[in-house]
Order: C-alpha cells, then sequence, then structure tokens
C-alpha cells in the first residue's frame, strides 16, 4: 500500500459538456491524503461526472488533473480510483475470495488462491470468515467491504464512496464509516459522496459544494453544518421545504370511511403480525423501521406484493380487484418504476389504458397523450425541455418525480411510497413532499415507508414505528416542532417495540 | 437495463421548455437517424450491384425482389413483436414449415377442403405460439431454450405428418385428387398479375405489415408491450398484465409465421418437411438489422421491413453476380454485425445531437 503524505490531487479547470449541455465549467478542487472530503449538489450539477472523470471512466474536454504535483491521467491509471458504491460492481456468481483475486489471477494455469497478503487483508476488514461463499449470498455490507478489499489489493490512492450507505442498516453504516475513517489515517484519499447531510459532517474534514459545474463553496470547521450545507445546496433556489410545507397544515384526519383499513394482517413468511391499521382520507402515514423490522414488507403487502393472511379494505372494497384500481405503488428503487428507454412522456403515461390513452379498438389517443404528458410535466414540477426527451437524461430528483406522477396519473385513492426521496436533491424533495400533500389533500391518502425522521417531519402526519413486525402506537408529528424532538420520540418507541418483544 | 442514475444533462433538463414546438420533429429526425443508415444501405447496395450488374436494376428484378423478402418480412414482423416484448423466438421458421405441410397434408391427402386447412393451419400457429407463451411466462422456462424446444419439436411433427414426403397439390400422389376450384383458389393467393407479373403476396406483405404496424406503434397492446418489454419489472409492480402480452405477442408470431408458410407453398406449390428451417436466421438477422433490440422494447416495423429488403437485395444481388451460395453466407454475416455496429454508432451519434 503506497499513499505518501505528500499525496494530493489536484483539479484545475476542468470542463466537459455533453452536446449542449454543459456538466462540468471549470471545476477547481484539492484533494488531500489523509483527510474525507465530502462532496454535496443538487442532482446534475455536476457531481457525477466529476466522479467518472475521477475514476477513469470518462474524459475530461480540458481542465487540467495532477497527482503529487505530476499530470494525471485517471483512464491510464487504472486501478489507482477505487470506486466504492451503493450496489457493488462485483462478480455476483463468484466467491468473495475469488472476487478479490478476479483480474489478478497471473499467467499460471493453475486456479489461484489466496496469498498471505490477501488473507490478512480479509482478515483485517472481517471478510475472511466468507471466503467461499458466493458474493451473491452476503449481505450488501459484506459486498461492500469485498470491494473495498479488492480495491487495497490493487494498491488503489484514491477512495470514492458513492451513496455507500444508502441502503444499509444503521449498525452496517457504522461498520462501514470506521472503514472509511482507516483509509484515510492510512493515508489514502477519502471522497464521500452522499444526501445524507448528516453524515457529511460526521464523517468529513471539509464539503466540497459543487453547483452548476463549479465548486462554489467549500465548508469545513465551524461552517460545516448540516444547516450550512442545506443552506448552501438552495443557495439562489427556491424557498427551503420546511418553510415551504409550513404554510400547509396538515388536515386532521378526516370522519368517515377510511382509506384503508387492515386488521389482524400478518405476513405468511413473517416479517410482521397481526398488524391493526387505518388511514383517514386527506392524511400521510409513514412506517418507520430498519432493515429487516417488517416496515418495508408491510408496505408492498398493501399493494399486494407479499403473501399474508387477514383482513384488508381500500375504500371499503376487499377484493383484489378494487384494491388493484385503488392503489398504486412506487418501488424504492427508480429502475422498478421507470422504463430507461422510453420518453419523459411516455413514463408518465405508462400505467394509463382505456380510456385514458386509448379508445375504441385500444386505438391510441396520440394527441390527448400529448396532452396528459405536458400537463403532467407540469402539475409535477418535472423538469424537461420537452416531452419527448429521453427519461435519463433527466436528472435523479426529477426522475423520481416522474416514477410518482406516473402512480398519481392512474388515480389512485391510496398511495404506497417506498423512501419517496431516496438520492434525491433537497430542492426536489421539497417539491415531491408538497405534490403528496397535494394528493392527500384531495382527500385521498398516502402511506410511505422511511429511514429517515426528517422526511416523516416534512412529509407526514403520523409515525407508525415498526419493529420485530409490529407497529408501535402512532406519533402525530403536529406533537412535534422540532426535528429533533420526533427523532427522539422514534428511537424511544423503535427501542421500545425491540425490548417488547 | 442500464442503472439510472442523475445524468449529466440534467442542466440542459432545467431549461426553459422553448423547444416544445419541435417535439414532434425531433422524433422525426431520430427516427430518420434510426433508419436512415438502413435505407442508405439499400440504396448503395443497390448502387453496387448496379454499377456491376446493370441487369440488376429493371422493373421485373425489383418486383421479384419484393416477392423473395415477403415471406421473411411476414415472419419477422412476428418475432419483431416478441423481440420487442423482451422475449426471443427461434420456432418461428419451423411453425412456417409445419403450417405449409399440415395445410399440404389436410387438403392433399386428407381430402380437407383448403378453405378450412388455411384457418386450420393458422390456428396452430396460434396454438404453438400459447403453448411457447404459457411456458415462458407461467413455467418461467427461458425463451430461448422453450422455442429452441419446439424448433426441433414442430420440426419432428411436419416429418411426422409428411411422412417425410414432398407435396405438390398439381401433381398429388398416385391415388388423390385435389378439387381444381380449390387449386385455383389456392393459387389465387399469391397470383402474379400485371406487366411485371407481382404476386399477391407481396399485397399480404404489405397489409400485414400494416396491422402490425397499427398493433405496434397505435394501439395500447404497442405501447404497453414496448414498456413491459424494456422493464418487464416495472409493468409488473405496475400491474399491467405482462404475461397475457407476452403470451398474445408469441401468438402473434405463430400466426404470421403459419401465414408466410401457406402464402409461400402456395407461390412454391411444392411443400418439404423441412421448408422454412433455413430461414430461422435470416429472419432473426431482418428484425435486427431493423434495429429491434434483443433487450427488449425497442423494434419497429418499417425497420424490420428494410432488414428483409436489405437481405432479399444481397441474395438476389449475389445470385446475379453468380458468386456462389457461400458469398450469400458471407455477406449475411457482414451484414448483421454492420448493421448493428451502424446503429450503434449512429445511436452516439443521436446521443451527441440531441442530448
Amino acid at each position: 500500500m503506497s499513499g505518501g503524505a505528500s499525496g494530493r490531487i489536484e483539479v484545475r479547470g476542468l470542463h466537459k459538456s455533453y452536446g449542449s449541455t454543459r456538466a462540468l465549467a471549470g471545476l477547481d478542487l484539492e484533494l488531500r491524503s489523509g483527510e474525507v472530503l465530502g462532496i454535496a449538489g443538487p442532482n446534475g450539477a455536476g457531481k457525477s461526472t466529476l466522479m467518472r472523470i475521477l475514476a477513469g471512466e470518462e474524459r475530461a474536454d480540458s481542465g487540467e488533473l495532477r497527482l503529487d504535483g505530476a499530470p494525471w491521467s485517471p483512464m491510464a491509471t487504472a486501478g489507482t480510483v477505487a470506486v466504492v458504491h451503493q450496489e457493488p460492481q462485483l462478480f455476483p456468481n463468484l466467491s468473495v475470495a475469488d472476487n478479490l483475486m478476479v483480474g489478478r489471477e497471473g499467467s499460471r494455469l493453475r486456479r489461484p488462491r489466496l496469498g498471505a497478503a490477501d488473507r490478512a487483508l480479509a482478515q483485517a476488514l472481517g471478510i475472511a470468515a466468507y471466503a467461499g461463499r458466493p458474493l451473491s449470498t452476503c449481505t450488501l455490507a459484506t459486498q461492500q467491504r469485498v470491494e473495498i478489499a479488492r480495491a487495497l489489493a490493487r494498491d488503489a490512492r484514491v477512495f470514492l464512496f458513492d451513496e455507500p450507505n444508502s441502503a444499509l442498516t444503521d449498525d452496517e453504516s457504522d461498520e462501514l464509516f470506521r472503514e472509511l475513517h482507516r483509509l484515510a489515517e492510512a493515508g489514502h484519499i477519502v471522497i464521500l459522496v452522499t444526501h445524507r447531510l448528516g453524515d457529511l459532517v460526521e464523517h468529513t474534514d471539509r464539503v466540497a459544494i459543487v453547483r452548476d459545474g463549479r465548486v462554489t463553496a467549500i465548508l469545513e470547521g465551524e461552517a460545516l453544518t448540516e444547516d450550512g450545507i442545506a443552506r448552501q445546496l438552495v443557495l439562489g433556489g427556491v424557498q427551503v421545504h420546511a418553510e415551504d410545507m409550513a404554510g400547509t397544515p396538515p388536515i386532521a384526519a378526516l370522519p368517515g370511511q377510511p382509506v384503508l383499513r387492515a386488521r389482524g394482517w400478518s405476513h405468511l413468511d413473517d416479517a410482521f403480525d397481526g398488524i391493526e391499521l387505518a388511514a383517514a382520507p386527506g392524511e400521510i402515514v409513514a412506517l418507520m423501521g430498519v432493515e429487516g423490522s417488517g416496515a418495508r414488507e408491510l408496505l408492498r403487502s398493501f399493494a399486494g406484493l407479499e403473501r399474508c393472511a387477514g383482513e384488508i379494505a381500500v375504500a371499503g372494497r376487499t377484493d383484489l380487484a378494487g384494491l388493484d384500481r385503488s392503489t398504486a405503488y412506487v418501488s424504492a428503487t427508480r429502475q422498478h418504476s421507470l422504463y430507461g428507454h422510453l420518453s419523459v412522456g411516455d413514463n408518465l403515461l405508462a400505467r394509463l389504458g382505456r380510456p385514458e390513452i386509448a379508445g375504441l379498438g385500444l386505438v391510441l389517443r396520440r394527441a390527448r397523450m400529448r396532452e396528459r404528458a405536458e400537463d403532467a410535466v407540469r402539475r409535477f414540477l418535472i423538469k424537461a425541455r420537452t416531452i419527448a426527451q429521453g427519461i435519463r437524461s433527466l436528472s435523479g430528483g426529477n426522475q423520481q418525480k416522474v416514477a410518482i406522477a406516473q402512480a398519481m396519473m392512474k388515480r389512485p385513492i391510496l398511495l404506497l411510497l417506498e423512501e419517496p426521496t431516496r438520492g434525491v436533491d433537497i430542492r426536489s424533495k421539497g417539491e415531491i413532499y408538497r405534490l403528496l400533500r397535494g394528493f392527500a389533500d384531495a382527500g385521498n391518502a398516502v402511506i410511505m415507508f422511511c429511514t429517515e425522521v426528517l422526511e416523516m417531519f416534512e412529509a407526514a402526519d403520523r409515525v407508525f414505528v415498526v419493529s420485530d413486525g409490529r407497529l408501535s402506537a402512532p406519533l402525530l408529528v403536529k406533537d412535534h416542532t422540532r426535528v429533533e424532538e420526533l427523532a427522539t420520540s422514534v428511537t424511544r418507541l423503535e427501542r421500545h417495540g425491540r425490548q417488547g418483544r | 437495463m442500464s442503472e439510472m442514475t442523475d445524468a449529466p444533462s440534467s442542466e440542459a433538463a432545467a431549461m426553459p421548455t422553448t423547444s416544445r414546438m419541435s417535439a414532434a420533429g425531433r422524433a422525426t429526425f431520430e427516427l430518420g437517424l434510426r433508419l436512415g443508415g438502413l435505407f442508405i444501405a439499400i440504396v448503395i447496395v443497390g448502387i453496387i450491384f448496379y454499377s456491376l450488374n446493370p441487369a440488376f436494376i429493371n422493373a421485373d428484378v425489383i418486383i421479384s425482389l419484393l416477392r423473395s423478402m415477403s415471406s421473411v418480412a411476414i415472419m419477422g414482423l412476428g418475432l419483431t413483436l416478441v423481440i420487442v416484448g423482451g422475449e426471443i423466438d427461434l420456432s418461428v421458421g419451423a411453425m412456417y414449415g409445419l403450417a405449409a405441410n399440415a395445410v399440404a397434408v389436410m387438403w392433399i391427402l386428407g381430402d380437407v377442403p383448403i378453405y378450412l386447412a388455411i384457418p386450420f393451419a393458422l390456428a396452430i400457429g396460434a396454438l404453438v405460439g400459447l403453448f411457447n407463451g404459457l411456458l415462458v411466462t407461467y413455467a418461467r422456462i427461458p425463451a430461448f431454450v422453450v422455442t429452441l424446444g419446439s424448433y426441433n419439436l414442430l420440426y419432428g411433427l411436419s416429418l411426422y405428418i409428411s411422412n417425410a414426403g414432398t407435396f405438390n397439390p398439381i401433381y398429388p400422389p398416385e391415388g388423390y385428387k385435389v378439387d381444381p376450384v380449390q387449386l385455383k383458389f389456392f393459387q389465387a393467393l399469391t397470383a402474379q398479375f400485371g406487366t411485371h407479373r407481382m404476386s399477391i403476396e407481396v399485397l399480404w406483405m404489405i397489409a400485414l405489415a400494416l396491422l402490425v404496424g397499427f398493433l405496434l406503434h397505435r394501439s395500447l397492446f404497442g405501447f404497453r408491450l414496448m414498456a413491459i418489454g424494456g422493464n418487464p419489472v416495472a409493468g409488473q409492480l405496475a400491474r399491467l398484465p405482462v404475461r397475457r402480452y407476452k403470451i398474445t405477442s408469441f401468438m402473434l408470431a405463430g400466426v404470421l409465421s403459419a401465414a408466410a408458410g401457406v402464402l409461400d407453398f402456395s407461390f412454391i406449390q411444392t411443400s418439404q418437411p423441412d421448408i422454412g428451417l433455413s430461414s430461422t436466421f435470416p429472419v432473426f438477422a431482418a428484425v435486427i438489422i431493423g434495429g429491434a433490440s434483443l433487450a427488449g422494447g425497442k423494434g419497429t416495423v418499417i425497420g424490420t421491413l428494410g432488414g428483409a429488403l436489405l437481405l432479399a437485395e444481397l441474395q438476389i444481388g449475389l445470385a446475379l453476380l453468380t458468386l456462389g451460395p457461400h458469398a450469400q453466407q458471407l455477406f449475411l454475416g457482414f451484414v448483421t454485425i454492420g448493421a448493428v455496429a451502424l446503429d450503434i454508432a449512429l445511436t452516439k451519434l443521436r446521443a451527441r445531437t440531441v442530448a
């Protein structure tokens, strides 16, 4: 492992354009070994482009990269920069040990085996015990550690963590950050890209704010706070969503028939048991729980995606066809909602059928489709040039708006959302919450599975904590004036729930 | 499907929507870029053959070119639907053969009137498609495996029912008779007319292309098939009838292949147990050259027709040059790879100009 004390990367005047779009417009940045540098910015600000250039996946149009003072081309020196992905990019069919070896087998015909150094490395990272297991059977956290080990075995000097903990449990993510700090202490250059402001404050030495293809601010020391980052991120943009939401007081649960009522609702594979839950018209309900608590499965079960027993009624109807028509589900994974090969317009209309977009004989009504899609782009605040542009050319936040709009356009009365703003920039978050509120205000209900307290605080009326497959007593968000109070209540309920079993 | 990350061009996405007017224009431009390469290739190949042998460009050759592309095109229409739906059907050629043999056996040996034998053969096509579709969607066996199996099954059936024999309705086997009125009807299906002796089979091809074109590009079925084909998981979570749509695409492929078999039998007048098998790969080549993606969610009727036309052009052009059968195979190989390489290059170009 190398990593000289003098090690640093200088980025000067980086430019990169895609057609008429400027992704990077003269970006300057300095990366120092031994420190953790955070990078934050709204989606589409140029973050991903910068990452791709550093990782050697793309070439800049102009600008200069220097490593230890010498001109440096990441493309020519593969292995210098290692990326630890949100979803590890490894060989799931091979064993953990084989994953460490692939690409370094040498020329011998004999099947390669782990050397002593590799074994020590695996030991240090706590993956030695899994050496013989197929990678696909390991948890995401283990897979990420394999990715780190693989990079260390190749003498990588720069570690780029790209939203690494968005799918990890709290414990796993603590473990990952410990590893990240160890890497920095060992003299590596460590970069953390994440939307989680708390992680940036807690785990980085400096945070570079990337906006409009440039580094617009660097926060460190006293200035490095969640508020400080948030302010930088929305600078010059729309108002912070917290203020925005304050204008629309949540409607108290309306009397009358609930939109959803579940009684004795139990998962056949034991993710949850004996759930009693009702959601009133106008209400946004959040289900909070860590991975494995049953919260995610509970949400999916309302969409008919899990095998369950018990009683369930949506707007009084209990039959499957009724459920199908009156609920719409949006997965946390955007690839599960959007059609990457289709246009923005077609994605918006994908759940519709007759009579919305097709007439007799199932003939598509082209004019009406265009009208509806254009109307949706306006109504759902989607930033797109035309409805004909490919969905993938939108930023992550706008893609997520399309995913949710697609579900809303089906006119369900119950919207089921899994982590509705995962990986979404702060501005889009606010807009998505506003859309959900509007939807609920029209007499519908939203149930969402969340992992972030801030999200519940901003968007929900009632919060249930799920632990060990059981629901807590509800928390009313309006009883909490600050997000910290809600976080305390949630933590208390969660601890209580775990001990209660 | 590749990842959906925040793409670099989102600043452009944030631009005011000034160019909304040109959305249709841009779509046309994209289609032009996509199909442009194919039709330029057709013209260039034509010019090359013409310069080598001026006999290549005359009305008779062009008319016969249209005839000879028609059965590949009709099978290709069905295969396009299946491929757009994200699946694959290796049994189209074998289905073509089974339909021709079934008509021959039922009509010539079995004394079933041709008016019934043809609908019956088409129904077999639908049934085979249903069989393929059910195994793929409900038994979850990969379509490659299922249709490779049915390719062999159907060929086996053709051998069995025909007893490995060849049939020609004009010269029925000893002791069998074919009703002349029925023979006339059968021949009329692909009769040639006009000064250049154009076969009606070409008109069938055009009519079926219009029908499938409507289905794929103008109907809710096509809209959803396109979506499902590119991302079946999203389709399922949005509660679109993914299985039903895929099964329907297999059934249409079966019926269209059967139709191609019947029409070619009517034109060639001879059925053999193994006819159609050798057109399996040309049909795939036509669809792929036409821009359909084996990953699903992408494909056009006009592209498939263009692909079939290009193949027929090569076939006839090379035959006129009398270079020998190896030349055709070599060219088929080059053109298939070349067309896809060209499509990838054009897609890149498009990404650069339209992004």
